[in-house]
Formats: structure tokens, sequence, C-alpha cells
């Protein structure tokens, strides 16, 4: 962390999110005055004299105004294990994304020494593998949650599943690439030891996909949240990112929806960020 | 390639395996023949006739393994090589089939193949409308904003360092955001209409075009660079003979990441609010009334549209970077 302070970065990311501040205010301002202006015509009985005053205060703004934002964030964060607050349902989309990942990476694993494995095997299916990733597989969560609720599975397993569904295919990609990756000289080595196909995948091609392996886990966390969301949303749950979203879609809490977009943004770069931890302490050797 | 092979390397020529098409032909007709029987049928399959399924889908497994085993030995046009992937589907369909009619799930849980096509050729004109509506409004225009967009931010950040290092983290940072989160937000800011689920895909194919092209545009050899720079070659010439070259690969890779990425934010969006139209509205809508053929059925039409556009860009890439190391066999 000190590392990154002391980056030549860090005085450019802040000049230009300074810039991006300083442009903000005027922008809400530009959005929100006319929205004001109607409200004032319309003879709303507001508490605010001037379209420029309101703007700042509107129901339903066009872009809110960091004063709005701050008092979301205030009413959003506490208490910390409401069941509509942030933290408590951040919590839970995180656990369906992670078990999610667990899951994809299994199935990955598998489809991924088969088709290093087997010429056969790759011909068949990688084909439908990689179309499976073509079909928007959002489609599928409503339905997925429908039929596993008929077999009495329910709550947040449905949820990690469809993370799982979309984030098996980059793990399966780039572990397929990483059992590829020992160079023929060490393959080579592993013949002349006399080593079965079954050594060679534990001691050599195994460790040698794992930086492949964090690379693959990088974007597959994010699809994976990606879905865990989606999957919140496009079902009946009772908690989770994804239904606070679709809950305050539906009241048209336009604030409350840009807070829980912020926060679901920073749980996004804290998985991620969990990803790159996870990495060094894994392959001290990369370094 | 060769040392990669696990296992003994296969003898060059091979004679055609004719127990694994036999096997193919036999689990297939398998198969066949119990949908047949059951057709129409409402009483649960006995232990014989689940046995029959289970020694078809046995027999033609091994057949498609074996056929695609000799096929992965001989070298071959696309259109053949598709073969095992093709009988892949088939046995996949086959069996479904076969399994939803000897266990009678309900069609409202599970639609067999056959009904979701007949449904997909009833509804056709609707799933059509809702195509044009998603793939062409909405996918398209935004697919066509983000790329251009990202292009040429790319462009300007790779010329100015202080950009480069302002702008590149947090554009790594946005990449790792859900984008769904962004869905609700911008359909209240524009409405229900096919603008605000453009939007939503323009930002989400803006931010790995961004990555991408950058990389292409900054990796280059640094041999290459002196060379340029010892011919006394101006800015813009770098970037004409050197950068956007070197960038093209990259570039083509974030442009076949964008069409999935395109299509799951049109139909994400919708949704969150759709003015009627749209696969994604229809997907939700019948998926609340159990009309699962339908939304089988547009899930279909949505995967065609995704492959065909990939493919359209990865002919594209071909055309355009047929000089590049990965093609080269």
């Amino acid at each position: 962390m000190l590392a990154r302070l002391r980056s030549p970065n860090l005085v450019p990311m802040l000049a230009v999110a300074l810039v991006i501040a300083a442009l903000y205010y005027p922008l809400m301002l530009l959005a929100n005055v006319p929205v004001a202006q109607r409200a004032l015509d319309s003879g709303a009985a507001l508490e605010c004299g001037s379209a420029l005053e309101c703007a700042t205060q509107l129901r339903s703004p066009v872009l809110p105004s960091p004063q709005q934002l701050w008092r979301g964030f205030a009413n959003l964060l506490f208490p910390l294990d409401s069941p509509n607050a942030i933290p408590l349902n951040a919590a839970v989309t995180a656990l369906e994304t992670l078990v999610g990942l667990a899951l994809a990476t299994v199935v990955g694993f598998f489809f991924a020494v088969g088709i290093v494995a087997s010429r056969a095997f790759e011909r068949s299916l990688l084909p439908w593998i990689v179309a499976s990733q073509t079909v928007p597989i959002v489609a599928i969560a409503p339905m997925l949650v429908v039929l596993l609720g008929q077999y009495g599975v329910q709550g947040w397993i449905p949820k990690a599943i469809i993370a799982a569904y979309i984030a098996f295919f980059p793990i399966t990609i780039g572990v397929a690439k990483g059992l590829r990756s020992p160079d023929p000289l060490s393959l080579d080595l592993m013949k002349t030891y006399n080593a079965s196909s079954w050594q060679t995948y534990l001691k050599l091609r195994f460790p040698a996909s794992l930086p492949y392996l964090f690379t693959a886990f990088k974007v597959a966390m994010t699809a994976a949240l990606i879905g865990a969301i989606v999957a919140e949303i496009s079902t009946i749950s009772f908690q989770g990112i994804g239904k606070m979203l679709a809950e305050n879609s539906r009241a048209s809490d336009v604030v409350a929806t840009w807070v829980i977009m912020i926060a679901s943004a920073a749980l996004g770069i804290l998985l991620v960020a969990l990803v790159g931890w996870l990495e060094k302490v894994v392959t001290p050797w990369k370094r | 390639m060769e040392a990669l092979k696990v296992g003994r390397p296969s003898p060059a020529a091979r004679p055609l395996p004719w127990l694994g098409v036999v096997a193919v032909g036999l689990g297939f007709a398998l198969l066949a023949l119990f949908i047949w029987s059951w057709w129409g049928r409402s009483d649960l399959a006995g232990t014989g006739q689940k046995l029959l399924i289970l020694a078809g889908f046995a027999a033609a497994a091994y057949g498609v393994a074996r056929v695609a085993n000799f096929l992965a030995a001989v070298r071959t046009g696309p259109l053949v090589g598709f073969i095992p992937a093709g009988l892949t589907l088939a046995l996949v369909l086959l069996t479904v089939e076969a399994l939803l009619r000897a266990y009678q799930v309900p069609a409202g849980l599970i639609p067999t193949p056959t009904r979701v096509f007949a449904t997909l050729w009833a509804v056709r004109d609707v799933l059509l409308q809702d195509a044009y509506q998603t793939v062409v409004l909405e996918a398209f225009t935004g697919y066509l904003v983000g790329c251009g967009l990202g292009v040429a931010t790319a462009l300007l950040v790779s010329r100015f360092v202080f950009l480069e290092r302002g702008f590149l983290p947090y554009a790594t940072a946005f990449s790792s955001i859900p984008i769904v989160a962004l869905a609700p937000v911008l359909v209240k800011m524009m409405g229900l209409e096919w603008p605000s689920k453009a939007a939503i895909v323009a930002i989400t194919v803006f931010f790995p075009v961004v990555v991408g092209t950058f990389r292409g545009l900054t990796e280059v050899s640094p041999l290459s660079l002196e060379l340029m720079r010892s011919y006394a070659a101006g800015e813009a010439q770098q970037y004409r003979w050197l950068r956007i070259p070197n960038a093209l690969p990259f570039i083509f890779n974030a442009l076949k990441l964008g069409t999935t990425l395109a299509m799951i934010g049109s139909i994400v969006g919708e949704f969150f609010g759709a003015g009627g139209q749209g696969l994604g509205f229809r997907i939700q809508i019948e998926a609340g009334r159990f009309g699962f053929d339908i939304v089988w059925s547009a899930i279909i039409v949505a995967s065609v549209v995704g492959i065909a556009w990939y493919g359209l860009v990865a002919w594209l890439e071909r055309r355009m970077t047929g000089w590049h190391v990965s093609f080269r066999e």
C-alpha cells in the first residue's frame, strides 16, 4: 500500500480526480436546473425559492448533488446489520460470488484438463463452451432460479450457481492455456523420469498454470459478481445488492440507486484486489 | 504442438474408424426410436426404456469420441472440423428430449427441444421485432459508440504521459465494476426507450476497449521505436506505421469480448424497464409466467445473433490482421 502511494501515478491521478470533481457540480446543476424549473413552473410546493436552489434537492435528480449522496450514504450504511443497509447485503452478495467462483474453479479445471488431455474432447466440446459465452447468460438466470426453486433449492445457492455459470469460462480458458504453458524441455524431462501423465499434471502442469489461473480469476471475479447481482435482480430475493438495486429502482429512489451503484463498484474493486493479494501469497516466485 | 500431446503420438495415416461411425448411428437410432415410441404418451418410462436411453447415449458418446479423435488427427477445413461439435449438439438434444419424455417433466418446467423449436417458429414475428429492438437499436448502436470512443480515448491517453498516469488506473479499476449496477441509474436518467440501453452498452464496452487498445499502442518493441527515430519519423508517422498496426490484434480482442458484453448489457438493461419490446423484456415477462418455451426461443435468437456477431468480428480480424503471428501455421 505504501509503495502504491509513492508511485508516480499519484499526482496525475489526484489531478484527474480534482478535475472531475470540479466539473461535477456545474454538470449537476446543468442537468438538474431545467427539471427544477419545470417543477417550480408547475406550482409544486417546494421549500426552495429559485431553480438554482432547488437543483441540489430534487426528489429524483438526473445527477444527485454531493449533499444528497452524502446523506444517502449516511442513511444506507447504518446500522451495519440491518436488512436494509448496504454492509449486510454486500456481504451476502460477496458470499454468493465467492462460492460461485469456487464452483467455477472446480468445473473450469475439469474442462481445462479435458481440453488439454484429449483432442476429441476439445473438438467436441470447446466450440460449445465458447458458444455458451455468446449466449446472454443473464437470460437464463430467471429461468434457472424458478427451476431450482421447484426442487427446493432456494436462497443464495441458485445465485452462486448462476455466478459459477458465468465465471467458469474465463477460468477454463485460462487454466487450459496455463496447462499448455510448460516448455517442451520440462515435459521431456518428465518423460525421462518416466513420470505418468498424472504425475506430469500434478508436478509440472498444475504449478505452471497457477499464474494463468490468477489472471483468469481477476476476470472471473467480476463476471461472478455480475452473475450474482443479476441473479438477485431477476428473481425473488430477500438479501443482496441486487435486491436493493431492484427495490430502489422500482421505488424510483434515485439517490439510493446511485449510492448502491457506488457501493457495488467498491465491492467489485475490493474483490479483485483480494485476488491480487492472494496471487502474491500463492505465487511468490512471480515477483 | 507434438510435444504438448499426452501419451503416444498418433500415426499420421489411420483407417476410418468404422466402429465409431457405426456406434454413432446405432446410438442416435436407439434414442430416436425411444422418442418416437413415447411420442404423446403421458406415463413414466419403465426400467427397460431407461436402459435403452442409457445404451443409446453410451454408444453414441463412444462413437462421437472415436470420430472426433480420428478427425483431430487429420487436418481439414473448418466445415469438417465442425463435425464433432455438431454431433455433440445432436447427441445432447436427443438425450435431453428422451430423458424429459421418459421422466415426464412438465413442459412448464423444462420444455423439450422439439417443443422449443415449434414455439420458436410460431412466435418468430414477435421475436424478430424484439431482436431488432435489442440488437440493432440498443446493442449495436451502443457498441459502435463505445468502441469508437474507447479507441479515441486510448489514442489520446497513449500520446500524453500525464493522462496515462492519471486516467489509466481509473480505467483498470472501472473494468472490475459490475456494470449491472449502472443499469438502473441510466434507465432512470434516460428513460425506458432504447437510448438508455445503448448508453449502458457503450459504457460496458468502453473500458475493455480502452485498456486493450492502450496496451497495443504502448507495447511496441523498443527496436522498432529506435528505427522510427533513426528515420526521423514524426509522432503521427509513428502511430500510422508502427503503433496502430501493432495495436490491431489487441483492439480486435477487445472488440470480440465487446460483442458478448453488448448483448448482455442490452438484455440486463431491459430487465430494469423497457418500452414493451426487446429480448430481455420478453425473457423477464415470460419467465414470470412460466412460458419457458418462449424464453428458450428468445435465448436461441440471442445466441444465434451473438455467435454471428462474434463471427463477423473474427472475420474482420482475419481480413485486417492476417499478417499477425497467431494466424500463421
